[in-house]
């Protein structure tokens, strides 16, 4: 039953509860808490679907009689969740390590041609007039790159609302989320739930950042920078990725903050996802598996 | 002793604004402070150059720096890589503080902006 059940979980967290929380739009009023829910989700269907992979090789050469088809599914199962396992670790790998150069790569760039501003430390101005503003997260090193026409056409308060909402993301690791869905993405970019978890948390941390941002200077400032650094030219390509600037601006305007409610039922449905089938299935499924591996 | 960013910075420059490639003892005439010991920019050049950032050629007993990129190459690769919201770059190496979009959304947005700098007035 073990496996059937853990199997069964795996998919559901695999697939239709991801599709549900990313079409819905009540994670927007309380993002921390929905990185969170995002975050067990993916943690607890991998646990899920490796739990059920060793479940049934196990049950496949205890239960009954061994036969030879049995022992081939057996190993057949045991395969298929070692792929799993080793995609995961493989894109984990490769994403870190592409990140990390990439980044270092930009900030060697930025330090040669950008000049330090007294402002801010790590604030770096890039001397171009297209108005953009961006950051680098690093645990000890991170950069935030202002260009000059950005500085230009930004009013005091407006600069403190972007350098608030990029300190935001530098200082609370926001990378870190996003780097854990990428490397979902990465690892299975055919399930389509992984590009929904990995779109809507680029919006969550970017939602968490103003809130930091609303908290230091209010509300206009923020709504004002973003309309600013938002009017620039449109890169070819990146039409269609669905437009998350408005949907800052919608809740700026509700002004509504994290709300209380939305917040304890994802924090409850994370733990619920995460604590769940691990009480109720992998423990007990554990202690007989080792009760048949051991008989003494 | 100035932190070594700095001078690759200006070692940098000097070679940008170069009509060719230079050698250490001309970098290190060129540099605005003149106190530099000639293995300092030895180093410097070393570091820049297995950064990727300078091409260096033997010619005699010494050896010639130039910029492997020039500095609006690096700037349009930097430019690029920010502009680039949802393209290419899908890794988390730089987080944007906002995407480009299109002159409709544009004007939408302005109208939001104005209902909330009305609401704010309003509560001030």
């Amino acid at each position: 039953m073990t496996p059937f059940l853990l199997g069964l979980i795996g998919l559901c967290l695999a697939y239709p509860a991801p599709q549900l929380l990313g079409h819905a739009s009540w994670p927007y009023q309380a993002p921390r808490a929905a990185i969170l829910l995002w975050q067990s989700l993916a943690v607890a269907a991998i646990l899920a679907t490796l739990g059920a992979g060793l479940a049934t090789a196990l049950w496949l050469v205890t239960a009954g009689n061994l036969t030879t088809i049995k022992v081939l599914a057996h190993f057949a199962v045991l395969l298929l969740t070692a792929v799993v396992a080793v995609r995961l670790a493989w894109s984990l790998v490769t994403v870190a390590r592409e990140t990390r150069k990439r980044r270092h790569r930009q900030r060697t760039v930025v330090d040669l041609l950008a000049t330090r501003d007294g402002a801010a430390p790590g604030l770096r101005i890039l001397e171009e007039q297209t108005p953009v503003a961006f950051c680098l997260p690093d645990r000890a090193h991170a950069r935030v790159i202002l260009t000059r026409g950005a500085l230009e056409c930004l009013g005091a308060d407006e600069l403190t609302a972007v350098l608030e909402h990029e300190h935001a993301h530098v200082h609370r690791r926001h990378d870190l989320v996003l780097e854990g869905s990428i490397i979902l993405h990465r690892a299975f970019p055919r399930v389509r739930s992984t590009d929904s978890a990995l779109r809507q948390s680029q919006i969550l941390v970017e939602l968490l950042a103003d809130d930091a941002a609303h908290k230091a200077t209010g509300a206009t400032p923020l709504a004002r920078a973003l309309v600013t650094l938002s009017a620039g030219p449109i890169p070819q390509g990146s039409l269609g990725a669905g437009n998350a600037t408005a949907l800052r601006l919608a809740r700026l305007e509700s002004s509504a903050g994290e709300h209380c409610g939305m917040a304890a039922l994802a924090y409850a449905l994370a733990a619920t996802v995460l604590i769940g089938p691990t009480l109720g299935l992998a423990v007990p499924w554990i202690i007989g598996a080792w009760r048949i591996l051991n008989p003494s | 002793m100035r932190p070594l960013g700095d001078l690759e910075r200006e070692v940098m420059n000097r070679l940008w604004d170069a009509d060719g490639p230079l050698s250490v003892r001309d970098v290190l005439e060129l540099m605005d402070s003149h106190d530099l010991a000639y293995t300092t920019v030895m180093t410097v050049l070393d570091r820049l150059s297995r950064k990727d950032l300078v091409t260096r050629t033997r010619q005699g007993r010494a050896f010639l720096y130039s910029p492997a990129h020039g500095r609006d190459a690096l700037t349009s690769e930097l430019m690029n890589a920010a502009l680039d919201s949802a393209g290419a770059d899908r890794t988390a190496a730089l987080v944007h503080f906002t995407e480009n979009v299109s002159p409709q959304e544009a004007a939408a947005m302005r109208e939001a902006l104005e209902r909330i700098a009305a609401k704010d007035n309003d509560a001030a």
